[in-house]
């Protein structure tokens, strides 16, 4: 079956109506995910876009149609893992499943994170990558990329937007061996539906999936493009595709496909927060970029 | 139901919803002389709100917040963006 006659017959466990914004690539890949995972799930949504957009629900209702809780920014793999270890006593093939921020994976979550990876916790931890903490107003988190304007390194006479690089969270949890680690774009719909499914079968230790989901509000762009957007930085290598199982790493075919990869800039141009940047600024990330790349065709050569 | 009691839902009842097509000032319309019936719209609509129906790709308006992305995305130019009339 291909992927659009499998994702229209799935059904759709998010709510029609949450108040992501329009253009919203977290919601898609919410929504994707959970067609592909089925009712058999339960999920964990730290607060952040997900939370605040309705998924977790206000007052008694919820915002999904699966069992859903609410930990605290810092603690959303622990208490998954106590969900799971409860769950196996009942029904171990119930997928137990985060939707976190980047905010809360890469920065505040990460503890937790790398304990349940150590434990070998087998639960299904989904990075919702936007690259700042966009639900509280842009502000910059360790995913959120080199110059990137937001409201914490914000652009003026001595700011140039922020200093430091992208953390690679999928990278070090490879390191770190969970048994399952992936990267996903939505605009890769075929790549990105094969890899959940992939997860899904996985019962051996910990599954992180991390997603770049490009955001029109804080990337400052039109909500029609963000599609575009995530095609553009898997194309220019900005945004690598692969996945990492029994301690090989494979590049995917989204990412193999690209021959001639486009420019980094032609990504950059267009999104706000990276209108002041100078063309020696982008060279740096362009250097970023390619470290990057010859570091994961290395270890997919071995 | 007791106050205490975890829920889940099963049905519309207990759904937090939004009328979130109250959003949108342009609305989507497919032009089935032009429509291929790829579903390249239906993979990308953020909402899910693009369905299959008889083999025709179909769009519900009930939730759709007219971000565009499906007109952006349509390889056959098929959909058309009309302005909602408030």
């Amino acid at each position: 079956m291909n992927t659009v006659d499998y994702l229209a017959s799935r059904e759709d466990l998010v709510s029609p109506g949450i108040s992501a914004c329009q253009g919203c690539m977290a919601e898609l890949s919410l929504r994707v995910l959970l067609k592909c995972l089925g009712r058999k799930t339960v999920l964990v949504v730290p607060p952040g876009c997900m939370a605040g957009a309705g998924v977790g629900g206000w007052n008694k209702s919820m915002g999904v149609k699966v069992p859903c809780a609410m930990p605290q920014l810092g603690n959303s793999a622990s208490m998954l893992a106590g969900i799971k270890a409860a769950y196996d006593l009942v029904d171990p093939d119930v997928h137990c499943v985060a939707y976190a921020g980047d905010g809360g994976t890469a920065d505040i979550g990460l503890q937790a994170l790398s304990a349940a990876a150590e434990r070998k916790d087998n639960i299904i931890y989904v990075c919702n990558d936007n690259e700042a903490y966009m639900n509280t107003g842009f502000q910059k988190s360790g995913t959120t990329p080199h110059g990137a304007s937001t409201s914490t390194t914000p652009v003026g006479s001595l700011g140039r937007g922020k200093l430091n690089f992208k953390k690679d969270v999928p990278m070090m949890l490879a390191m770190q061996n969970a048994a399952y680690v992936a990267t996903l774009s939505p605009s890769y719909m075929a790549d990105f539906v094969a890899k959940v499914q992939r997860a899904a079968q996985i019962k051996d230790g910990l599954v992180y999936l991390h997603i770049l989901n490009p955001c029109p509000t804080g990337w400052g762009c039109q909500g029609s493009r963000s599609i575009a957007l995530g095609r553009a930085a898997v194309r220019s290598r900005y945004f690598l595709l692969y996945e990492y199982r029994d301690y090989r790493f494979e590049i995917s075919a989204p990412t193999r496909a690209v021959r001639e990869p486009l420019d980094v800039g032609e990504f950059i141009r267009g999104q706000k927060r990276f209108a002041h940047l100078a063309e020696a600024d982008i060279d740096e990330i362009r250097r970023v970029v390619q470290q990057r790349w010859d570091k994961l065709s290395r270890l997919a050569a071995e | 139901m007791n106050d205490n009691e975890y829920r889940v839902v099963w049905g519309k009842s207990g759904l937090y919803t939004l009328e979130t097509s109250a959003w949108r000032t342009f609305r989507p319309q497919i032009d089935y002389s032009k429509c291929v019936g790829c579903g390249t719209c239906l993979l990308y609509c953020p909402l899910c709100c693009i369905g299959k129906a008889d083999g025709r790709i179909v769009i519900d308006l009930s939730y759709c917040k007219g971000c565009g992305i499906c007109r952006e995305e349509c390889p056959k130019q098929a959909i058309d963006w009309i302005k909602e009339a408030r």
